[in-house]
């Protein structure tokens, strides 16, 4: 299978300190790819430089066959890239169904398939499970439920990578494994999905390849199995150095 | 890449060439002798060494609190006339006066600002900053005024008057000059020691890198606040006595610096003194240039007081373009819905209707005492709905797109002046669509070498434009009649029609206006429900989402600006109308904000907001001659503005908002805002008891691990972190404390309390 995207031995640099240094990740279609690390370890930089929202100090990303690199983050977007965001990034003074509306307007601008937006934000409420809140103004909703929403908005672009930045923070134990469930059935209709996640059970349970991030570089890849058991992954996570790790 | 920088550079390109050309047409004929340049440099570096002080405080107050001061030379202005008070008109000895000023006085204003006022805004939008900081500005400057009323002329003396002062080759600098520039370095190097060497200072940079950090790292991010601030405004003193012997003491003038100091902190990007401290230098040699060589014809009388106006707009051509940042988005917690059509339509009916039946003199119970129907009411009425189209064109770009734009009266200014040449004077409606589609793309210039940069840049570079207009382009002999009596404007005609503004018969207009206005209303309140509305809320709550989900920002932002011009354009072509004449200084800068701050006030997102504005600002001079016109309401047109503005530190959502929170349930077909208010009821207790219980723990610092998972069992986060050994050994923080402080279900948490 041929990767869908792919971020070529990216660097950045903020300063004198390497956020991510040398990074290069495959995302492939249908299926969930993990991208784990303990915090700080340029996760969210590397989600950033993938949707431009940063640019590299070096490196290519390359969607599709396409460098796009030096393309601003909407052509991006208009090419198939979404992503929902750690920190949340709802457009809180509007509803959830307008949330998710704006996207499935701005969706127009590059697709030309016949469509009804409003239709298409509605069955993207219902499809993460929050239909019953469409009314209520995002600033108002649970973080959890917020996360949803930046979730259905990124759904409502059609696209072809879905990047997802911690989405089960904020959601409980019943709603995380929905998000699961939901997940599974994306990447079954072909979806790429690049997921960033503290929730050990939640990775563990739906990536089927993981990345491990630290202080900016790749430290190990490969099947969930795999990386629990790599010791290098365990010293990342638990502060040990590695000398005392193999010793 | 190439395509990218050439549009700016053919942007520096022109300004270039516009200011060679206005240097080499207004060449005074002075030779480039030694004297005159020495002349030039005595005098610029005094006055560079003036704004460099200006401008430097204001810096450290901005990076320090991140709150752009537009106060800040109305501050100085207000302690120059306290100066004056104490040391001209008491004939108290300078150094005492001095010291009261700026020791006491000015420290005391800043730290009681931060305290009462500043720290409210940390987490405010940008908007409500700019709308207090600008409330600031005229709440001050009417004091000013009201307390040294400008009836009476006052000179603040120069330094040393009587003292020859020193001989630089052929050149007099004056001992004021030269302790001007002293003070200036002396401030530079404090500054300087200031920031780097004392422990105030290092906490104060720190705190600009990161004030959580700052935080815990024992720096007191309060007291670091309030210490900028007083600095701020001691350096606005400073500046403020050291400039009012060469300017003057005029509240205007001496308020207006305020573009300088921002093109001086603009060239140091906000956040570098040196480069600050140069800007202040580059505008004062700029002035000095121009008063040394430079003579202006009577076309370009004010052209020199405009420098600052066009120094700013070169600087933001030269800034970095701003970074989509995340993180940042500004959580707003407003329960309302959309207005439906034909609440919209009843809306707008009802303003029409009450203006209507005001207008016709159907409203009996007034009588002579309050908004009675004179023919002065008539007139002010028509111009108070003029402005009001004006201001329903802030909606769209302030309210929903959150760009805050001061040149929209400029913009309807210069429509004015555009309607009296396409046949307006001859009350020919036709021009008024050339007006609309010259100043749609005007709308755009202003706003396009800032569009790129973060949106403080975007408030400074229109209100240099308002100055640059103000000064440069309506002043212009070509543009208006320049005697006393202006430009005069027949009345409309339409279809036949006329609609008279005679003084006797204004009814007339003040209805059509009216009709106007309602209909700009109504179009406004549905255009919310549509994508374009939309798409703006959702690019001003979230810029780096919205790119995204493929929004391109720059067109978007083009396109509000272009509509909001072109709406300002429109009631531009009322406003000479209205009157029937136009006069050169019909357009201040200042008059203008007065309203883009009731508006604020009143809910900039809503576009009833606009009608209460204009009724606010009726108010005024309403209330002004219900009472006699006593002296102490002189200046209550900026007080009053200015202090509602202060006022939205409490409540940032505006008056309309919280009338339709608190009040809409009492329409009968409101249920679902009964509904709404339980649920607030129902959630304030929740969080009330929550409180409550933290407060009831004692807990006080130090914080032992033992304090901390008592507070963990109160927030039901203790069991969360025993779940996830490997989150919580290297302390990730990052929304899992959110979880359940949150509630799980997915409905606002106390919706299952009310309804279950």
């Amino acid at each position: 299978m041929s990767a869908l995207l792919t971020t070529n031995d990216v660097v950045v640099r903020f300063g004198v300190l390497q956020a991510v240094s040398h990074a290069s990740l495959e995302v492939e279609p249908g299926r969930v790819t993990g991208l784990i690390g303990p915090n700080g370890a340029g996760k969210t930089t590397l989600f950033n430089v993938i949707t431009g929202l940063q640019e590299p100090t070096q490196g290519r990303v390359v969607l599709d066959g396409v460098d796009i690199t030096q393309k601003s983050p909407f052509k991006r977007a208009r090419l198939g890239v979404a992503r929902t965001f750690q920190k949340l990034e709802a457009f809180s003074s509007l509803s959830a169904l307008e949330n998710v509306l704006v996207a499935a307007e701005q969706r127009r601008a590059w697709d030309k398939t016949k469509f009804d937006p409003a239709a298409v934000a509605t069955e993207m409420l219902d499809r993460v499970g929050i239909g019953d809140v469409a009314d209520f103004m995002v600033g108002t909703l649970p973080t959890g439920t917020a996360r949803l929403v930046e979730l259905a908005r990124a759904l409502a672009t059609n696209p072809k990578v879905l990047l997802l930045d911690e989405p089960s923070s904020g959601l409980n134990e019943e709603e995380t494994e929905e998000m699961a469930v939901l997940l599974r059935r994306l990447v079954a209709d072909g979806l790429a999905v690049l997921l960033v996640e503290h929730d050990m059970s939640f990775v563990m349970g739906t990536c089927e390849y993981i990345y491990v991030l630290d202080f900016g570089q790749v430290i190990a890849t490969g099947s969930p199995a795999q990386v629990q058991q790599d010791p290098k992954v365990q010293a990342a996570y638990l502060g040990t150095l590695p000398e005392e790790v193999s010793a | 890449m190439r395509l990218k920088v050439s549009p700016r550079l053919f942007a520096v390109v022109a300004v270039a060439l516009g200011v060679l050309y206005m240097v080499v047409a207004n060449w005074g004929g002075n030779p480039l002798s030694l004297k005159n340049i020495a002349t030039f440099l005595v005098v610029g570096i005094a006055l560079g060494g003036i704004y460099a002080i200006l401008a430097s405080g204001l810096v450290v107050t901005y990076a320090t609190t991140g709150i752009f001061n537009f106060a800040h030379a109305a501050i100085g202005c207000f302690l120059a006339f306290t100066y004056w008070q104490f040391s001209v008109n008491w004939g108290w000895p300078v150094p005492i006066s001095m010291a009261v000023v700026l020791l006491v006085i000015a420290p005391a204003i800043g730290i009681g600002l931060d305290r009462l006022i500043m720290r409210r805004l940390r987490d405010a939008t940008l908007v409500v900053q700019l709308m207090v900081t600008v409330g600031l500005m005229l709440a001050f400057m009417g004091i000013t005024l009201t307390i040294w009323k400008p009836t009476t002329g006052r000179t603040l003396p120069q330094f040393f008057r009587g003292s020859s002062g020193v001989q630089i080759g052929d050149v007099t600098a004056t001992w004021h000059r030269i302790i001007t520039v002293a003070v200036a370095i002396g401030i530079a190097v404090g500054l300087r020691w200031l920031l780097y060497r004392t422990r105030l200072g290092i906490s104060m940079r720190a705190v600009v890198d990161s004030r959580s950090l700052a935080g815990l790292t024992g720096a007191k991010p309060a007291r670091v606040s309030g210490a900028s601030w007083a600095l701020g405004c001691m350096t606005a003193g400073v500046a403020g006595i050291l400039i009012a012997p060469e300017t003057g003491l005029v509240v205007e003038n001496l308020a207006l610096l305020i573009v300088v100091a921002a093109a001086a902190a603009a060239i140091g990007q906000l956040k570098s003194l040196p480069w600050t401290i140069a800007g202040g230098l580059i505008i004062g040699l700029s002035k000095a240039f121009a008063g040394v060589f430079l003579s202006f014809d009577q076309n370009w009388t004010y052209a020199s007081e405009a420098i600052p106006a066009v120094i700013l707009f070169i600087a933001l051509l030269f800034l970095p373009q701003a970074r989509l940042e995340t993180g940042k988005a500004k959580l707003t917690k407003r329960t309302e819905r959309l207005t439906k059509p034909w609440e919209a339509l009843l809306g707008s009916g009802v303003v029409f209707g009450l203006v209507f039946i005001w207008a016709q003199g159907w409203i009996p119970w007034f009588g002579t005492m309050f908004g009675t129907r004179s023919d002065v009411w008539l007139g002010r009425a028509a111009g108070f709905m003029v402005l009001g189209v004006i201001t329903l064109s802030l909606v769209p770009l302030i309210g929903w797109a959150g760009q805050v734009s001061f040149a929209n009266f400029a913009i309807a200014g210069i429509g004015a002046v555009l309607f009296s040449h396409f046949g307006g004077q001859n009350g020919d409606p036709i021009g008024i669509l050339l007006v609309m589609l010259v100043c749609a793309p005007l709308g755009l210039l202003v706003a396009l070498p800032a569009l790129r940069l973060k949106g403080l840049y975007l408030a400074l570079a229109t209100l240099a434009f308002a100055e640059f207009a103000d000064k440069v382009i309506v002043r212009h002999p070509n543009m208006l009649d320049p005697s006393a009596t202006g430009t005069l404007f027949e009345p409309l005609r339409i279809f036949g029609f006329q609609i008279s503004t005679n003084v006797g018969d204004r009814q007339a207009f003040v209805v059509f206006i009216t009709l106007i206005f309602s209909l700009f209303m109504l179009g406004f309140m549905l255009m919310r429900r549509t994508r374009f509305a939309r798409r703006w809320i959702a690019m001003s709550d979230s810029p780096a989402a919205s790119a995204t989900i493929g929004v391109n920002l720059t067109v978007q932002k083009m396109l509000v600006f272009a509509l909001s011009g072109a709406v300002a354009g429109f009631a531009g072509c009322m406003l000479g109308l209205s009157s029937g004449a136009l006069r050169v200084d019909s357009f201040p800068l200042f008059a203008g904000l007065p309203l883009v701050l009731l508006l604020a006030v009143q809910g900039v997102r809503y576009p009833i907001a606009a009608f209460m504005a204009v009724l606010g600002l009726a108010s005024f001079p309403a209330i002004n001659e219900m009472l006699g016109k006593p002296s102490w309401l002189t200046a209550i047109e900026l007080i009053g503005p200015g202090l509602a503005a202060i006022g939205m530190a409490f409540r940032p959502e505006g008056a309309v908002f919280y009338a339709g929170r608190d009040l809409a349930g009492l329409l009968p077909w409101r249920k679902d805002a009964r509904l709404e208010k339980q649920l607030l009821v129902a959630r304030t207790r929740q969080e009330n008891i929550k409180k409550d219980e933290i407060n009831d723990l004692g807990l006080t610092r130090p914080f032992t691990p033992d304090k901390v998972s008592q507070l963990d069992r109160v927030l039901n986060v203790a069991d969360e972190l025993d779940e996830h050994p490997l989150v919580a050994t290297r302390g990730n923080g990052s929304g899992r404390g959110q979880h359940s402080g949150n509630g799980h279900g997915r409905v606002p948490a106390a919706t299952t309390e009310v309804l279950g």
